[in-house]
């Protein structure tokens, strides 16, 4: 499974990126919807919808036969957007892990519910430690507990 | 275990969908090694730069290396390299240097991470609002007007004044201090936040009176808001237990803060009710600031695109509260809009409940438990106790000589080998604890250093690990009840250091191995009620794999959402409930039983047991666990002509009017809303809560069909709370009338008179009498739960004082009944709407899942145990705070003998009956009287 933008597709293939849409909306691109404006959908698949559009077998092999578009590397790397595809992991079963991002009191209750419950958590927080906004309060109301 | 912690992170992509999300993060560069780290604080105290304290609020300083406070969690320190010298100006490194562990790495760089998960739970929180933009407050150039998350601050023994109030213009104590409510919230002139924060009225309340004890005689304090919003849970009674403590509430919005004389102090201008300017100096203006949505939650948004609706809050719909736009993606915490901690909690764990629905599959897939070594028999061996002396870096060593309680412990009994840690809590001490072990057998360890409540768990685990059974630990805390309180008398603090170690050491000698209570778990759940919010429990339960019984005790499923029409966001209720209803029926795991009623419960956690009587049969069912939904109702008013005239109606009756006789209604030239009719009284001394937003939406729905008719709201408070303060904004827009009134001064009258229906009420503002020719009189009648007595008493739980369910911990635990297994949703836990409802019922999901998905699980062993002096006097049952003991009475050599036996699973191990009993005939492990009397021997230096 690859990931495609329909503004970068139609870019390469030379239409409106609406027209790319308008295939996904129809059916005629087995495209699934994915996160932000993007859709997932099977390597072969692309390949043989391009391969139908008449698009040169080069082209078609530069975007299919891409890899991911991510590397950690050493050093200072800059994170480089994918402009096209990018793999993403697909089986039948969904994966039994959960990201929860912000370490503040909400997130703390939702990491460990689903770490209790069988899940694996990766809890993510951008400052240095998780407490959110509640640590800083002095006490809580009604019954003037310490908020930590 | 189960969680991995990335700190100073954030999410730069995410790809894939629902079920399969590969999320790209980026992880920032700590410059300090976290597994070298001892958090000793050498750094901190090294670094030579100070910057402003961002979890202080900017009031306090810190170092550019540092925690952000002192219980950070990870305790690990962190190189700010925006601050830093060595980043910024190419030289210094003095906390390399000074590192005793060597943990600083100024190569440290930054990473890109990729994980792939099976959904997303977003809970980026809030963020204060800066009031710098109002400058008729004078934030920021009046040194004594602060924002209330500063005071928050600077009353906190944590923060920069260590607890000591004083005023940031001259540093002397204040007397008099005011709070402005609705900064930044309710106001669509200086800022876009239309919306109610609603929590700040409780907050100032509560700031109020702590700053009560903070400053000496009480000083005064006064609140000036426009609405006073205590529409919580309790919230009522604070506000009454604050008007007991001469907290002044003042209904005024002051247009400017002037400094006060000689820049101290300020000067404030606002204009009564009555039209009246005043003109007030206070010591000090605390600025209640709203919440807002951060720019971090924006960015998130973007980057998930998901959507945010006009506040910038994350979207969500009523019968999905903790789904985003996006498939996979949930919403938790303030994301979706200002919550109060209990609900961005229950928030939270509804999120987790819908995040862990499409994965149901994959549970347990990725997890991990944690092994441990076979147990050393300890039985009839000699005690050879290990003792280990902290010095918690410098926290317990600048104050306690610990060489010389080293040296002193040698000479105790059955000590066989004692060190001194720098650290006894960091990894490598642990390992080393558990060579100690092996190598000089030990089987008792006694571990001098902090406080059993924060570390006792990580010590039993390394007795675990080192083949010993947990409850050999015992501890002894030379920091908090002694090095930190007695930092001026080292030499007295090291004799009681001393003391300590001994009392301990002749508790250890006497501990046994305790093994934890095993109950085996029934994968199945139980829910009481089918409203909203025992429907989407079942069905939640039943997703997450869990077979589940849905208990009725009418002929249909539907509860009060069967006479609402529209949900406070608009939608539908009718086909949203009708396809609730369908699902839960049509559910393999979900069996209804409907005209039922519970008859028994039997069991303890994980393993429950009922009788419930349905349609006339009687059936045996066995659960892990159990959520109550038994809802609430509305009451029937018992005044303003309501059963006299038929123009009077509840809320409930008009939505049907409004239904059935549209037409009729369009007609009407006038009609009339009171509110709290019931509620806020000495009968229920609370907040009805939704009745306001209900009261708005029908005023806007009477204008829009109907623009010429007069509509009037006589209210007391208007409490439309967060984002539904749109609604109360939109009726004033149509022209809605709104009229305060007072019980106590100016409570409406209705009367009839020549056939036409009148209400009288003194509008506060005018000062005058108005009468009100009106066709109909709504009155928003108050919400009770329903009575359930029979049911809680089987279940062993109780309300509180208005007859809803009592929470194990009113901030924390906001679903978890005080009985372990036991959960509650809807409004027999307050007055809510049905997207409070169904994210409460969600959470209860989460937090009941927590149980069943477990073959098993392990209760604390530190539990009552009854002895052979028992002889039946049964003093202990009343003193029982958890019903855990009861009587029994069995015949043995023909004589009936009585004795008291103990349900281990209800015992907390609190001790209580262990206290009272005259003769020792109930005991708690782990705190024996033996063991007791052992220590309090050893406090007084007597011989065992």
């Amino acid at each position: 499974m690859i990931e495609i933008r329909p503004s970068r597709l139609a870019s390469l293939l030379g239409v409106h990126r609406n027209t790319v849409r308008n295939w996904i909306r129809s059916g005629k691109l087995a495209a699934k919807p994915g996160v932000g404006k993007r859709y997932v959908i099977s390597r072969s698949e692309l390949a043989e919808f391009l391969r139908a559009r008449q698009v040169s077998a080069g082209v078609i092999q530069e975007l299919t036969d891409r890899q991911p578009g991510v590397s950690a590397g050493a050093g200072k790397t800059r994170y480089q957007k994918p402009d096209i595809d990018r793999e993403v992991p697909m089986s039948d079963k969904p994966v039994g892990s959960v990201m929860v991002v912000g370490g503040g009191i909400a997130g703390i209750q939702s990491a460990l519910d689903l770490a209790e419950s069988g899940y694996f958590v990766y809890l993510l927080e951008k400052s240095p430690g998780i407490g959110g906004n509640m640590a800083r309060l002095d006490k809580t109301f009604p019954t003037n507990d310490c908020a930590m | 275990m189960n969680i991995e912690l990335l700190t100073l992170s954030e999410i730069v992509d995410v790809a894939g969908q629902a079920g399969n999300f590969t999320v790209t993060v980026k992880k920032n560069p700590r410059y300090i090694d976290m597994d070298k780290c001892i958090a000793c604080g050498i750094c901190a105290q090294r670094c030579p730069k100070k910057v402003d304290d961002e979890f202080n609020m900017g009031i306090a300083k810190r170092k550019a290396a540092y925690i952000p406070y002192g219980q950070t969690v990870p305790l690990k320190y962190v190189i700010d390299p925006v601050n830093c010298l060595y980043f910024t100006k190419g030289k210094c490194r003095a906390c390399e240097k000074f590192c005793p562990t060597g943990a600083v790495n100024f190569e440290d760089k930054e990473e890109i991470l990729d994980f792939s998960v099976g959904s997303l739970i977003l809970s980026p929180g809030f963020k204060p609002y800066d009031p710098s933009g109002l400058d008729f407050y004078g934030y920021g150039k009046i040194p004594d007007v602060v924002t209330s998350m500063e005071y928050e601050r600077m009353l906190s023994a944590g923060g920069p004044f260590q607890g000591h109030l004083e005023k940031r213009s001259d540093g002397r104590a204040p007397k008099s201090i005011a709070w402005i409510q609705c900064v930044g919230s309710r106001n669509t002139n200086q800022c876009e936040n239309g919306y109610c924060s609603s929590v700040c009225c409780m907050y100032a309340m509560k700031q109020a009176l702590i700053t009560e004890t903070h400053i000496a005689g009480g000083g005064e304090q006064t609140i000036f808001m426009m609405d006073l919003r205590a529409h919580g849970k309790e919230f009522e009674r604070y506000h009454q237990y604050a008007l007991e403590h001469n907290v002044r509430f003042v209904r005024a919005r002051p247009h400017t803060i002037d400094p006060g004389p000689g820049n101290s102090g300020v000067s404030m201008r606002y204009v009564t009710e009555d039209g009246r300017t005043m003109k007030e100096d206070f010591d000090m203006a605390v600025l209640s600031v709203g919440m807002e949505a951060s720019d971090d939650a924006r960015r998130l948004a973007e980057k998930t695109g998901i959507s945010l609706n006009h506040y910038q809050f994350a979207q969500t719909s009523s019968f999905k509260p903790a789904a985003s736009t996006r498939e996979g993606i949930f919403i938790g915490g303030a994301f979706g809009g200002p919550l109060n901690i209990p609900t961005a909690v229950a928030q939270a764990s509804s999120a987790a409940a819908e995040a862990a629905r499409g994965l149901a599959s994959s549970k347990n897939s990725l997890t991990r438990e944690k092994k441990y070594p076979a147990e050393t028999n300890i039985a009839g061996k000699e005690p050879r106790i290990g003792v280990f002396v902290c010095s918690c870096g410098v926290n317990i060593s600048s104050t306690v000589d610990v060489e010389a309680v080293v040296e002193y412990t040698k000479s105790l009994p059955n000590v066989v080998f004692v060190e001194n840690n720098m650290f006894s809590c960091s990894t490598d001490t642990q390992q080393m604890m558990a060579k100690a072990v092996a190598e000089n057998e030990l089987n008792r360890i006694v571990v001098a250093a902090c406080s059993p409540r924060t570390h006792e768990p990580l010590f039993q685990d390394t007795l675990k690990e080192a083949g010993l059974n947990g409850y050999l630990l015992e501890m002894a805390n030379i920091r908090n009840h002694n090095a930190w309180v007695h930092q001026k008398e080292p030499e007295k603090a090291t004799q009681k250091a001393m003391d300590q170690v001994r009392m301990a050491v002749a508790k250890a000698r006497m501990v046994q191995p305790l093994d934890k209570l095993q109950v085996d778990v029934i994968q199945k759940a139980l829910v009481v009620g089918g409203g909203p919010a025992g429907l989407s429990a079942a069905l939640g339960l039943a997703d997450q794999g869990y077979e589940t019984v849905l208990v009725e005790k009418t002929g249909q499923l539907g509860g009060n959402a069967l006479n609402i029409r529209k949900t406070a966001k608009g939608e539908d209720v009718g086909p949203a409930l009708r396809e609730m209803i369908r699902n839960v029926e049509a559910n393999q795991r979900i069996r209804v039983l409907k005209n039922a009623r519970l008859t028994s419960v039997n069991g303890i956690v994980g393993s429950f047991s009922s009788d419930v009587e349905a349609e006339g049969k009687t059936e045996h069912i066995e659960y892990g666990a159990a959520i109550l939904a038994t809802g609430g109702r509305e009451t029937v008013p018992e005044q303003y002509l309501y059963g006299t005239d038929s123009r009077v109606m509840t809320h409930l009756e008009f939505d049907r009017e409004l239904a059935d006789h549209a037409g009729r209604v369009k007609q009407a030239n006038t009609a009339v809303f009171i509110q709290c009719v019931g509620s806020r009284n000495e009968k229920r001394n609370y907040c009805s809560r939704i009745c306001c937003t209900h009261t708005a939406k029908s005023a806007i729905e009477l204008k829009e069909q109907n623009p010429d008719m007069n509509v009037y709201v006589l209210y007391r408070d208007i409490r439309t709370y967060g984002a539904k303060e749109d609604f109360y904004t939109k009726a004033r827009k149509l022209g809605v009338k709104f009229i305060r009134y007072d019980p106590k001064d100016n409570d409406p009258e209705v009367y009839q008179e020549d056939a036409g229906l009148k209400v009288r009420v003194t509008d506060p503002i005018l000062g005058l009498p108005v009468v009100i020719d009106t066709d109909y009189l709504v009155l928003a009648a108050a919400i009770e739960a329903n009575e359930v007595s029979d049911l809680l008493s089987l279940f062993r739980c109780d309300t509180n004082q208005d007859g809803f369910l009592n929470e194990a911990h009113p901030k924390l635990r906001p679903v978890d009944l005080a009985v372990d297994g036991l959960f509650m949703a809807g409004m027999a836990a307050y007055p809510k709407m049905i997207e409070g409802s169904v994210s409460q019922a969600r959470a209860a999901v989460s937090r009941a899942g927590v149980i069943l998905s477990r073959n098993r699980m392990y209760l604390d062993a530190v539990k009552s145990y009854v002895t052979e002096q028992c002889d039946g006097c049964a003093v202990c049952l009343d003193v029982c705070p958890y019903d855990a003991i009861s009587l029994t009475e069995e015949t043995i050599d023909g004589r009936s003998v009585k004795k008291v036996s103990t349900e281990a699973a209800l015992c907390k191990g609190c001790g209580l009956c262990e206290a009272t009993c005259p003769k020792q005939g109930i005991q708690v492990h782990s705190f024996t009287n033996n063991q007791l009397r052992a220590q309090v021997r050893a406090a007084l230096d007597l011989p065992n």
